[in-house]
């Protein structure tokens, strides 16, 4: 009996076919299964090639070889399907057995940080902003006209002792140049009022500095000072700030004490306590005595304050029958120290790194 | 100032009721402005201290120094032994501590066997008792006091409380005990019961005293006395004295101090056999004029120095300290006692010339009373050596000079109401001011006209008087009533306050950004050491000095922001091995060569002061340990991204010139639109050396310069690109030492210049993360000649509007090359395309 042409081509397929299924077995990756693809049912591929010796076939077997050649292609297509979705569920295993371990990860890089007093000015400024008071600095060495004489401070007179004063040579070098690093903020307060009318709300912060350098004193150190003047400002009105202020910083409603003092520019002059936010407190939320910043006394020394005294009004041609006005100071370095809990103010500029990454946020 | 209770009480009338604690008797003095500071309680452990009567000494049997004492102690006798050579003979009184007293500094007196010889109790010195400063012998007490008497009855003063007090400038009143009687008395609605002032009558004593200058001196009493013994002061005076700080001298200085203490006016004694012609000039000295103090001090005195002076030269400095030759010792019998007021300012003027700062001086150059307290603190005085020294006043004569004016200053109730937002009671108003001896007359509706009492120098204006009124009527009752802005805050737009406000965010933004690099902000002193400055180019006569620097290390304003980073960078490396990594926002001084101009209403004092400039700086050192980790493209990096946080984008250019403070070879300019902002690069390796960081540690820095920069930026929206953009790549040849933004600048310069269709493409930022153009490679090796490197570069293109095609990228790209080539060759002729 004659041998068919098409008994050949089948043949020859189901040859690719077994020579595809053991090829197939040996395959573990997606890489090698796409070439045994190309290999067999690629464009050029073993397989695809039997499909060009179909046009010598008698036109009767051509059909019964297309039904062989689409099953055997059907059948490799299926199978590298399946292998493929078999390799996918191996990788996804492997991936999901991998260990990882993240408690050694890098956790002490150096932190970025801000200041304990940059970020106790920054939250001043909020305050006051909230409050309505623009914010304002002025020059570090400034004229003894500005830091003393307008500030009623007269040359000669003992309240100048009050502030042991840096002096700065002039340009060319003398010595009696009136030039002083500023002792207070308060020269900005005289800017300010010279620069503009009433109504003035104005807090001043920044850097002075003192001829004092030990444990509690730093030569160089940083104030706040606000200054309100308007037509019918009071000492009450004063008062009642204060307590706003002081309200406003620790979010709580502490009292706020007065006690006579004297500060040249003011007059009545005042010293301001705030109830201390700091006592340690039992369950029941009442204050224990053993308070390490007010000792029990319930009260916290803040800074001067008082009403403008008419002469420094006078100085800055604001006429002290129709404006009035009020100002008060403190220091801004305690302050960040008692809100961190800071205890010697050395750390405050010595710029210890394991310091400063105490404050990261 | 130490002030005490007993004495203060003593001159009040008595209080009614309950006797005040000491700690409400200090808030009340704290309520008046008089703020204590500290509290002491003496003597309460003293009451088993008893006198006792010596009734037999006899000597010790087994030493030679000892002695058995019998005492008598009002209830038996006890035998004590006593090593104290001044013990007095049988009847003479003594201190003795009774068995189980504790006396100061917690010494338990038990019985105890003293060399074999049974003893209880101790008889005392006064140094054993903390009321004197004598160790070197027991005190003999007066023979007439009665034996078993509590000594702390038998001495006032021994039982005391001793309040420290803050006085302020303004209150030279307060400097004495009855000033401080006389506040508190009105405050606890008492009456001041001061000593007896009415001085005695004695003939005038013509000559005594020549007044030359009167404008310095307004006032002088000179008394004269003879008869006069000098010794120890009484117990009591010797134990007032100690309590308040003082140490007891003699009898007349005692005195002297006492009614220093007691009135707040200095006196000086002279011994008048001491001082030529027995009589006293007061005048300026002569130029040059020398003068030893009571301490030993030789001074040249000064032309504008007021002395006390005899017949021939100089016997005090007025209102400052007496001289050495004229002091009251032991011996001397014949007295002047000078009460005088000087003229405050040139007091404190002479006393600063002279670096002294007495108890005298710092009452004088605050202001002491020329009025009744004088003539008080002279009375006393007088009565005191006359009862303790035996003396005898023999003369005295007063002379006047210029005293300041007393001021009349009108009250109004209105103002009262206005300045404190409270009214104060008229009958208030009226029990307070006379109660401080302001005299006050009625002046139309609800005003008055007072007259401040001469001891009140601070009060000057009706604010002064006001705030007397609350003091007095307290604190604590203002109200809680504000008075509102008459603007709503926030509505005025002050240029000014504008400019600050710009300045404050910029600041906070610069700071914010650079903790986001993980930066720590430090705050370095704004002064330093001239040394640390000489590296960074500003002459010294452009520095800005302090005159009266606390230490050379801090005696020069900063002129650059790196010596403070490194200060601190070396103490960090010295302490730890971590990395560092610290920032700073602060300002630069100096004088600047061109005047600076300025407007506004401080425009005048503006130009008188230095500059000031505004700098963000930081320094990066890795820890010893990891020693690679940062480079100056580290420095460089963070520049930029904190620029890039400000809405700025940086260009890293070539530093020229070149800082002399970092390295050569590693430090650029930092740029934003053309326009230098700032600088970064490594610490030149010198100045590492310099501020003591161990070798091959390197350090790297950047600064910008907040004058340059803005905050507020606010972002423009841009369209998003819809179509492609085509890259093509170039390969360029060039010396290392040729910055790459050389390259890249002279690209973006020739395809700027080049011919371009309307909606033709254009170099633009391509769809990958990089610029227009993107350094992809620098390469160093194989293939490029000596001291060569190869940049491969790739440049973006796109149109606007639509998709470009190859040919005419192709077009573009080749003439952006050719021309930038052709313009970097003119400079660097090795420079090829590879």
């Amino acid at each position: 009996m004659l041998r068919r042409v098409s008994d050949d081509v089948t043949e020859a397929l189901r040859a690719e076919q077994q020579r595809f299924e053991a090829a197939l077995a040996e395959v573990n990756d997606a890489d090698a299964l796409y070439e045994l693809q190309v290999q067999f049912i690629g464009k050029k591929g073993s397989v695809s090639k039997l499909r060009g010796r179909m046009g010598k076939l008698a036109p009767e077997e051509r059909k019964a070889f297309g039904m062989a050649f689409n099953e055997v292609k059907k059948a490799i297509e299926a199978s590298l399907e399946g292998k493929h979705r078999a390799i996918k569920t191996l990788q996804r295993e492997a991936d999901l057995g991998r260990f990882e371990d993240l408690t050694m990860a890098d956790t002490m890089s150096p932190v970025g940080s801000i200041h304990p007093v940059t970020r106790t000015r920054r939250q001043l400024s909020r305050v006051f902003r909230k409050l309505g008071f623009d914010v304002v600095d002025g020059p570090h060495v400034e004229h003894e006209l500005y830091n003393f004489d307008k500030l009623n401070i007269p040359a000669d007179h003992p309240a100048r002792d009050m502030q042991d004063t840096f002096f700065v040579n002039g340009p060319a070098g003398e010595t009696d140049s009136n030039l002083v690093l500023r002792t207070h903020t308060s020269p900005v307060q005289i800017r300010t009022m010279l620069g503009r009318k009433p109504p003035i709300r104005i807090v001043a912060m920044g850097t002075v500095f003192r001829k004092d350098d030990d444990p509690t004193h730093s030569p160089m150190f940083h104030q706040i000072e606000g200054l309100c003047v308007d037509e019918h400002v009071t000492m009450a009105d004063l008062k009642t700030t204060l307590y706003r202020f002081v309200g406003a910083f620790f979010e709580t409603d502490l009292k706020v004490r007065l006690r006579p003092s004297f500060f040249p520019f003011v007059e009545p002059g005042a010293e301001f306590d705030m109830e201390c936010p700091f006592c340690p407190k039992d369950d029941a939320g009442a204050k224990l005595p053993d308070c390490g910043v007010c000792k029990g006394s319930q009260w916290v020394e803040l800074g001067g304050a008082g009403m403008v005294h008419p002469k420094v009004l006078q100085a800055c041609d604001i006429d002290p029958q129709e404006h009035s006005g009020w100002a008060f100071g403190f220091g801004i370095d305690r302050m960040a120290m008692l809100l961190h809990e800071i205890t010697k103010l050395g750390l405050l500029f010595d710029g210890d790194a394991r310091f400063l990454e105490q404050f990261p946020c | 100032m130490l002030i005490s209770r007993q004495w203060i009480e003593s001159l009040m009338s008595p209080a009614g009721g309950e006797t005040m604690s000491d700690e409400a008797f200090g808030d009340a003095v704290t309520s008046l402005g008089l703020e204590v500071e500290g509290v002491t309680r003496f003597g309460d452990d003293l009451r088993t201290v008893v006198v006792a009567e010596v009734r037999g000494i006899e000597p010790h049997p087994n030493a030679d120094k000892l002695r058995l004492v019998d005492v008598f102690d009002g209830e038996r006798t006890i035998k004590v032994v006593c090593g104290a050579p001044n013990v007095p003979e049988s009847g003479g009184k003594i201190a003795f501590a009774r068995l189980g007293s504790v006396l100061p500094g917690g010494f338990e007196i038990g019985a105890r066997e003293i060399r074999g010889v049974h003893s209880e109790g101790m008889i005392c010195a006064e140094e054993e008792l903390g009321i004197g400063p004598d160790g070197d012998g027991i005190m003999v007490l007066p023979s007439d006091w009665q034996p078993g008497t509590p000594l702390p009855e038998a001495v006032p003063g021994i039982a005391d409380t001793i309040f420290e007090l803050g006085i302020t400038p303004n209150r030279p009143d307060a400097l004495g005990h009855v000033g401080v009687a006389a506040d508190l008395a009105v405050k606890l609605g008492r009456s001041l019961q001061p000593p007896d002032a009415s001085l005695a009558d004695v003939p005038a004593a013509e000559g005594l005293v020549s007044l030359e200058a009167p404008q310095r001196c307004g006032r002088y009493i000179g008394r004269t006395f003879e008869g006069a013994q000098v010794g120890d002061s009484p117990l009591w005076m010797r134990v007032r004295l100690h309590r308040l700080g003082l140490r007891p001298i003699n009898n007349v200085v005692d005195v002297t101090n006492y009614v220093l203490m007691l009135w707040g006016q200095p006196l000086h004694a002279f011994d008048r056999a001491k001082l030529s012609e027995g009589r006293v000039v007061v005048r300026l000295a002569a130029d040059g004029e020398p003068m030893t103090t009571l301490d030993g001090a030789e001074l040249k005195l000064a032309a504008s120095d007021l002395v006390i002076a005899d017949a021939q030269r100089p016997q005090a400095l007025a209102g400052v300290m007496g001289g050495q030759d004229s002091g009251v010792e032991a011996g001397a019998t014949t007295l002047l006692l000078e009460t005088a007021w000087f003229e405050p300012g040139f007091v404190r003027a002479s006393a600063r010339r002279h670096g002294l700062n007495t108890d005298s001086s710092y009452r004088f150059e605050r202001g002491v009373d020329f009025g009744a307290r004088l003539q008080g603190a002279c009375a006393t005085a007088e009565q005191l050596l006359c009862t303790l020294a035996g003396a005898r006043v023999t003369g005295g004569v007063e002379v006047g000079g210029q005293v300041p004016p007393t001021p009349t200053i009108t009250l109004r109730e209105a103002r009262v109401l206005a300045l404190l937002g409270m009214a104060i009671p008229r009958a208030e108003i009226h029990r307070v001011l006379t109660g401080l001896e302001i005299s006050l007359e009625p002046a139309g509706e609800a005003a008055w006209r007072c007259i401040p009492p001469t001891h009140r120098p601070d009060l000057t204006c009706e604010e002064d008087l006001i705030e007397e009124l609350l003091r007095h009527y307290g604190l604590d009752r203002l109200p809680s009533t504000p008075s509102l802005p008459s603007e709503p805050p926030g509505m005025r737009v002050d240029p000014g306050q504008r400019a600050a406000d710009a300045t404050a965010r910029l600041e906070d933004a610069v700071l914010d950004a650079m903790r986001a690099e993980n930066l720590q902000e430090v705050l370095a002193f704004a002064f330093t050491d001239p040394a640390d400055l000489e590296p960074f180019g500003v002459p010294a006569d452009r520095t800005v000095k302090v005159t009266n620097p606390l230490r050379m290390q801090t005696s020069v304003m900063r002129t650059h922001m790196m010596p403070g980073l490194l200060r601190a960078g070396s103490v960090n490396v010295a302490r730890h091995a971590r990395a560092v990594r610290l920032c700073e926002v602060g300002r630069i001084y100096d004088w600047p060569e061109a005047s600076q101009t300025f407007d506004g209403a401080t425009a005048e004092v503006d130009a008188l002061l230095p500059r000031e400039r505004r700098r963000a700086a930081f320094f990066l050192c890795a820890g010893s340990r990891e020693a690679a980790a940062y480079s100056g493209s580290s420095a460089a990096t963070i520049a930029a991204s904190v620029l890039s946080r400000l809405g700025a984008r940086a260009a890293i250019r070539p530093a020229r010139p070149a800082a002399s403070w970092l390295h050569p070879g590693v430090q650029a300019r930092v740029e934003v639109d053309g326009v230098a902002v700032g600088e970064v690069g490594e610490v030149h390796p010198d100045l590492m050396a310099q501020f003591d960081f161990p070798e091959g540690v390197r350090g790297y820095y950047g600064e910008l310069w907040l004058e340059s920069l803005r905050a507020d930026h606010v972002a423009r929206h841009q369209a998003l690109p819809r179509f492609p953009s085509t890259s093509r790549d170039l390969s360029l040849e060039i010396p290392i030492r040729t910055p790459a933004s050389a390259v890249t600048d002279a690209l973006a310069r020739a395809e700027a210049k080049a011919e371009h269709a309307q909606d033709g493409p254009r170099l633009a930022q391509g769809d990958t993360a990089g610029g227009a153009i993107e350094i992809v490679e620098d390469y160093r090796g194989a293939g490029v000649p000596e001291g060569h490197r190869a940049l491969l570069l790739r440049l973006h293109y796109r149109a606007p509007g639509r998709s470009v095609t190859d040919d005419e990228v192709q077009a573009l790209h080749g003439a952006v090359v050719q021309a930038a080539v052709a313009a970097l060759c003119a400079d660097v002729p090795s420079i090829r395309v590879r």
